[in-house]
C-alpha cells in the first residue's frame, strides 16, 4: 500500500492511495478542530447547512438531481471524535468514468459538486439562509436526542462522558442542545469562514486516475483562500485513577447495559503501544477472547461483551447487555478476566490467535477506502507516518510479557449502568 | 471432474462467475475478484418463516417453535469432540459469523490467508450437527439476552409491529429469534428434525468471492461433502388476504421522537422468478422516483419540518411475501401518512414524468454496479438471487429492460388504501 502525501497549503494535506481495483473512487475532506463546547455545535451544524444548497444548486432536490445524473454519486457528511479532536468530514464516492454509458464525466462532475458544497454555499443577504439554519438546528437537536434510541451505543457514550467530564473529550462531537439552540444564521456564517480558515484539513483520495491532476485540482480550490492555521493542541491523556465512580441511570427498557470505563495508561505512538491492540483482541474483541469465552459462553450472562478501546485518548470501555439482576456477577467476571491477564494467566495459543486475528483485520483494511482513511487519519493526527503493514508487523513481535505489562497499566475509572426498568416481554399496546 | 459447471459473464461490468453443480448435491458459486479479502457464504434456504412443513413420507404437518432456525444457527457452532468452532477458525485467522433471516440461514467467514483451511472448517462444522440437552439449555440464556436486546431496539420493534399490522397469518410477522417463551420449548430432538429437513445439500448453496480458484474450492468440497439424499421439502403457508390485518399499531418506547413505518402489502406474487425480479426492479425505480431526496414529497415534508432528514423506502419481494415500506421520524406521523397518501393519489392522476424515470433508472443501475467492489457484498447478493430462483446478473438486465409503461402500471396497482398499514412508536 502506498500513501502519497501532498502539502496543498498551510495545514492542508492531500493523502492519496492510488488504486484501480475499485469501480468507485473515494474523496473526503476532513476538517479537524480541537473540541470545544461552543464550536463543536457550530461545526456540526455547518456541515449540515452546507449540504442544503449551493449558489448553483439552491436546494436538496437540485443537488440530488445533479448527483443522480452523475450515476448516483454520493456526497455525505460525518462528524466524529479522534481523541480530543472533532473531525467534520464531507465524503464523496462515485463510479469511475469507464462505467458512464452516455459520456457523462462522473469524476469531474462529482469533484465540482463537492467544491461547490464546501466553498460556494447558498446565501441570502450575504449569510446562510435563515430557514436552512433553523431547519438544520432542529435536525441536529433531533440527532443529539436520538442517541437514546440505540441503547448499546448510548451506554458506551454516557460512560465515556461520565468518565471524562471536565475534559475536552467529554464534549460530544455534536455539541449540545443548549449551544445549538443559541446559534444564529449570521453567527454560523462567520463560524463557517473561521472553519475554512483555521481547521486542519486532511483530504483523502482512494481511487484511480491521474494523481498530479487531482493534486492540481485541489490546489486550485485553495488559491486565494485566506488561511490562518494554527496547529491545534494535543489530546490530553489522563493517567491514574484516584477513586472508582459508580453511575446508574434508569431507563424504560428490558435489558441492563453495563459499561466499565478504564484508563489505559498508553496511547498510539508510545513505545509499548504495539502490545495494546494485541491485549484488546485477546481480552475482549473476538469470539475466542476471554470476555466472550467466559462472560458469554461459560456463564451465559449476555449476548455481547466486548472491549472498545480509544488508542488516542487512552481509554477503554467494556460493554455488555445483561439481565439487570446479573450486574454484580457480570462486573465481577469482567474484572476477574482482566486480573487473569494482569497475572499472566494467558497461553501462548491465546497470544498467537490474537495476533492472527489482528493481522487479518489489518489486511482487510486494504479492501475498504473508508476504513483505510479512518486508520491513516488517526495516524497522521498523532503525527505518525508509518504504514498499516509496518504497524501490523510490530504486533507480530509482541511477547506475552509485553501484553501483561500493558494490561497492568489499566485502571478502572467509571462503572456506568443503564438499568432497564421493564419487566417481562416489553410494552406494546395494539390499537 | 464429476461436477457440471457453467460460466456467467457480464461484459459491461467486466465480471464473471462460475456455477458448479457439485456431485454431493450442493450448488457452488465462485466469483473471482482480485481483492485482499476472500469471503465464503454457506447457506440453507431455511429461515424463520419455515415453521410449518411436511417431512417426506409423513402425513402429519410438523409445526416447530418460533425462533428455532435462529437457535439452530447458534447451536451448529458446537462440535461433538467438544471443540468450539470459533477456536478452530481462530487458528486460520479467519473472521467468522452467521445469521438467520426470514428465508435463509447462512454461515460465513472472511479471510486474507489460509482460505482452503477456513473453507474446510466451514463445510465441516455446518454438515456435522451435534446437539445435547445441556448445550441447548446453555444457549437459552445467551439468546434470551439477544431477544431482550431486540426488544429494546426501536427500529426493530417498529418494523415487526408494521409486519404484525399487515399480516394475519404469514410467519414473516414472527420475530426471527422468537421469544423467551418460544425458545424454552426447543430441545435437541427438535433441532435434529429441522436440521435433517433443511440442511440437505440439495437445499443449500456455497458462494465464494475473492482471489480464489474454482479448483481449490472444489478440492475442499470433494474432501468434506458426502452425497446428500434427494430432498423434498413441503413448506406450508396459510392463505393470506390481499388486505392488511389492521391499519395501525402503536406502541411506546424510550425514543427521542416518534417514529413511523408505513407498510404497503403486496399479495400478488408471481410464481415466476423472472417476473418477481422485474417487479423488484420496477419498484426500485418507482420508489426512487416517488420518495428520494429529489422527490417533491420529501422536500415538502422536510422543508415544512414534518419529518427529519431521512425518508427511507424499500420494496421487498420473495416467493411467499412482498411489501413496500416507507419509514422515518415525525412529530405527527398521521399528518405525514395523509400527505404521502394524497401525494401518491395525485401522482396516479397525473402520471409519471419520463425524464425523471430515465434518471431514476440510471440511479438504480449505478447502485447495482457499485455493489461489485466488495467480496462480502457480492457473496450476499449472489446468494439472495440464487435462493430467489434467478441469477445475480439478471438484475442488471431486468433494470435495463424496464419500460416506462410498466412502472406507470405499478404506480396504478400497488397503492390501494386497503394495502396500507402504519406502525408508530411514541416516546414514553
Amino acid at each position: 500500500m502506498m500513501l502519497k502525501k501532498f502539502n496543498i497549503t498551510d495545514g492542508v494535506t492531500l493523502n492519496v492511495i492510488p488504486t484501480d481495483k475499485f469501480k468507485t473512487n473515494y474523496l473526503s475532506f476532513n476538517f479537524v478542530q480541537y473540541l470545544d463546547r461552543k464550536s463543536a455545535s457550530q461545526n456540526a451544524l455547518i456541515l449540515q447547512v452546507l449540504l442544503r444548497g449551493t449558489e448553483k444548486h439552491k436546494d436538496i432536490a437540485s443537488i440530488k438531481t445533479a448527483l443522480d445524473e452523475l450515476y448516483a454519486a454520493s456526497i455525505e457528511s460525518k462528524v466524529f471524535k479522534r481523541g480530543e479532536y472533532q473531525v467534520c468530514g464531507i465524503t464523496a464516492s462515485w463510479l469511475a468514468d469507464r462505467y458512464s454509458i452516455d459520456g457523462t464525466k462522473i469524476t469531474d462532475g462529482t469533484i465540482s459538486m463537492l467544491e461547490e458544497l464546501l466553498f460556494e454555499p447558498y446565501t441570502e443577504d450575504g449569510i446562510f439562509s435563515k430557514d436552512y439554519v433553523q431547519s438544520e438546528k432542529n435536525d441536529l437537536i433531533d440527532d443529539i436526542r436520538a442517541l437514546i434510541n440505540n441503547k448499546n451505543s448510548y451506554a458506551v457514550t454516557r460512560c465515556k462522558e461520565e468518565m471524562c467530564r471536565g475534559e475536552a473529550f467529554g464534549i460530544s462531537e455534536y455539541g449540545d442542545e443548549e449551544s445549538v439552540k443559541k446559534i444564529t444564521a449570521e453567527e454560523l456564517f462567520n463560524a463557517y469562514k473561521r472553519f475554512l480558515e483555521t481547521s486542519r484539513i486532511e483530504i483523502f483520495y482512494v481511487g484511480s486516475g491521474d494523481v498530479d491532476e487531482l493534486c492540481n485540482r485541489i490546489e486550485k480550490m485553495f488559491v486565494g483562500k485566506k488561511r490562518e492555521y494554527k496547529q491545534p493542541q494535543k489530546t490530553v491523556v489522563k493517567y491514574g485513577v484516584s477513586e472508582v465512580r459508580n453511575v446508574t441511570e434508569k431507563i424504560s427498557a428490558a435489558q441492563g447495559k453495563l459499561s466499565l470505563g478504564f484508563r489505559t495508561g498508553c496511547v498510539v505512538g508510545d513505545e509499548d503501544y504495539s502490545a495494546f491492540p494485541v491485549f484488546v483482541e485477546m481480552y475482549g474483541n473476538s469470539p475466542v477472547s476471554k470476555l466472550f469465552m467466559n462472560v458469554r459462553e461459560k456463564l451465559s450472562l449476555c449476548y455481547y461483551c466486548r472491549a472498545i478501546p480509544d488508542g488516542v485518548k487512552g481509554i477503554m470501555v467494556v460493554a455488555s447487555g445483561i439481565e439487570v439482576s446479573n450486574k454484580e456477577t457480570a462486573q465481577n467476571e469482567i474484572l476477574a478476566q482482566l486480573e487473569n491477564v494482569k497475572q499472566g494467566k494467558i497461553t501462548d495459543e491465546e497470544l498467537i490467535l490474537a495476533k492472527k486475528s489482528l493481522k487479518n483485520a489489518y489486511n482487510e483494511l486494504n479492501d475498504s477506502p473508508p476504513a483505510l482513511e479512518g486508520w491513516y487519519l488517526t495516524r497522521c493526527l498523532s503525527g505518525l507516518d508509518d504504514t498499516h503493514e509496518e504497524v501490523c508487523e510490530r504486533f507480530m513481535n509482541v511477547t506475552k510479557n509485553d501484553v501483561i505489562n500493558v494490561a497492568r497499566k489499566l485502571q478502572l475509572d467509571t462503572v456506568y449502568f443503564l438499568e432497564g426498568t421493564l419487566k417481562g416481554e416489553g410494552e406494546s399496546d395494539d390499537e | 471432474m464429476m461436477s457440471d459447471s457453467i460460466v456467467k459473464r457480464n461484459e459491461f461490468l467486466g465480471e464473471s462467475y462460475t456455477k458448479i453443480s457439485h456431485k454431493s448435491g450442493l450448488t457452488v458459486y465462485v466469483f473471482p475478484k482480485k481483492l485482499t479479502t476472500a469471503f465464503a457464504l454457506f447457506g440453507t434456504k431455511y429461515g424463520s418463516i419455515d415453521n410449518k412443513f411436511r417431512i417426506k413420507g409423513e402425513n402429519e404437518i410438523t409445526e416447530v417453535p418460533n425462533g428455532i432456525a435462529h437457535f439452530l444457527e447458534h447451536k451448529l457452532f458446537d462440535n461433538e469432540d467438544g471443540s468450539d468452532t470459533f477456536s478452530r477458525y481462530a487458528e486460520t485467522g479467519a473472521n467468522a459469523n452467521a445469521f438467520t433471516s426470514f428465508e435463509k440461514t447462512a454461515y460465513l467467514f472472511s479471510c486474507t490467508e489460509n482460505f482452503e483451511e477456513s473453507l474446510e472448517i466451514l463445510l465441516d462444522f455446518v454438515t456435522k450437527p451435534y446437539f445435547t440437552e445441556k448445550s441447548v439449555q446453555k444457549e437459552q440464556g445467551i439468546i434470551g439476552q439477544e431477544i431482550k436486546m431486540g426488544e429494546d431496539n426501536p427500529a426493530r420493534v417498529l418494523f415487526f409491529n408494521m409486519l404484525e399490522a399487515m399480516y394475519e397469518k404469514h410467519p414473516v410477522k414472527i420475530s426471527i429469534a422468537g421469544t423467551v417463551d418460544s425458545i424454552a420449548k426447543i430441545d435437541a430432538e427438535l433441532l435434529y428434525k429441522c436440521y435433517n429437513t433443511f440442511y440437505n445439500l440439495n437445499n443449500m448453496v456455497l458462494c465464494v468471492c475473492g482471489d480464489v480458484e474454482v479448483e481449490s474450492v472444489l478440492k475442499v468440497c470433494d474432501k468434506i461433502l458426502k452425497k446428500a439424499p434427494a430432498s423434498e421439502i413441503e413448506r406450508i403457508f396459510d392463505e393470506e388476504s390481499d388486505n392488511v390485518l389492521k391499519p395501525r399499531i402503536t406502541a411506546k418506547m424510550q425514543v427521542a421522537k416518534p417514529l413511523f413505518d408505513i407498510g404497503i402489502k403486496d399479495n400478488k406474487i408471481s410464481d415466476e422468478p423472472s417476473e418477481r425480479l422485474r417487479k423488484a426492479a420496477g419498484m426500485a425505480v418507482l420508489n426512487e422516483m416517488l420518495f428520494s431526496k429529489s422527490s417533491k414529497i420529501f422536500n415538502e415534508l422536510y422543508n415544512e419540518g414534518l419529518i427529519s432528514n431521512t425518508l427511507e423506502y424499500c420494496y421487498s419481494i420473495s416467493e411467499s411475501f412482498a411489501f413496500n415500506e416507507l419509514s422515518g421520524e415525525a412529530n405527527d406521523p398521521e399528518i405525514v401518512y395523509k400527505r404521502i397518501f394524497d401525494y401518491i393519489r395525485e401522482k396516479q392522476r397525473i402520471g409519471l414524468d419520463k425524464e425523471e424515470y430515465e434518471r431514476c433508472k440510471k440511479v438504480i443501475y449505478a447502485d447495482f454496479i457499485k455493489t461489485f467492489d466488495n467480496t462480502e457484498e457480492i457473496a450476499y447478493e449472489l446468494m439472495s438471487y440464487i435462493f430467489e430462483g434467478c441469477d445475480l446478473f439478471d438484475y442488471a438486465d431486468a433494470v435495463m429492460g424496464l419500460s416506462f409503461e410498466y412502472v406507470n402500471e405499478l404506480l396504478g396497482c400497488m397503492f390501494d388504501e386497503e394495502f396500507f398499514a402504519m406502525s408508530t412508536l411514541f416516546p414514553v
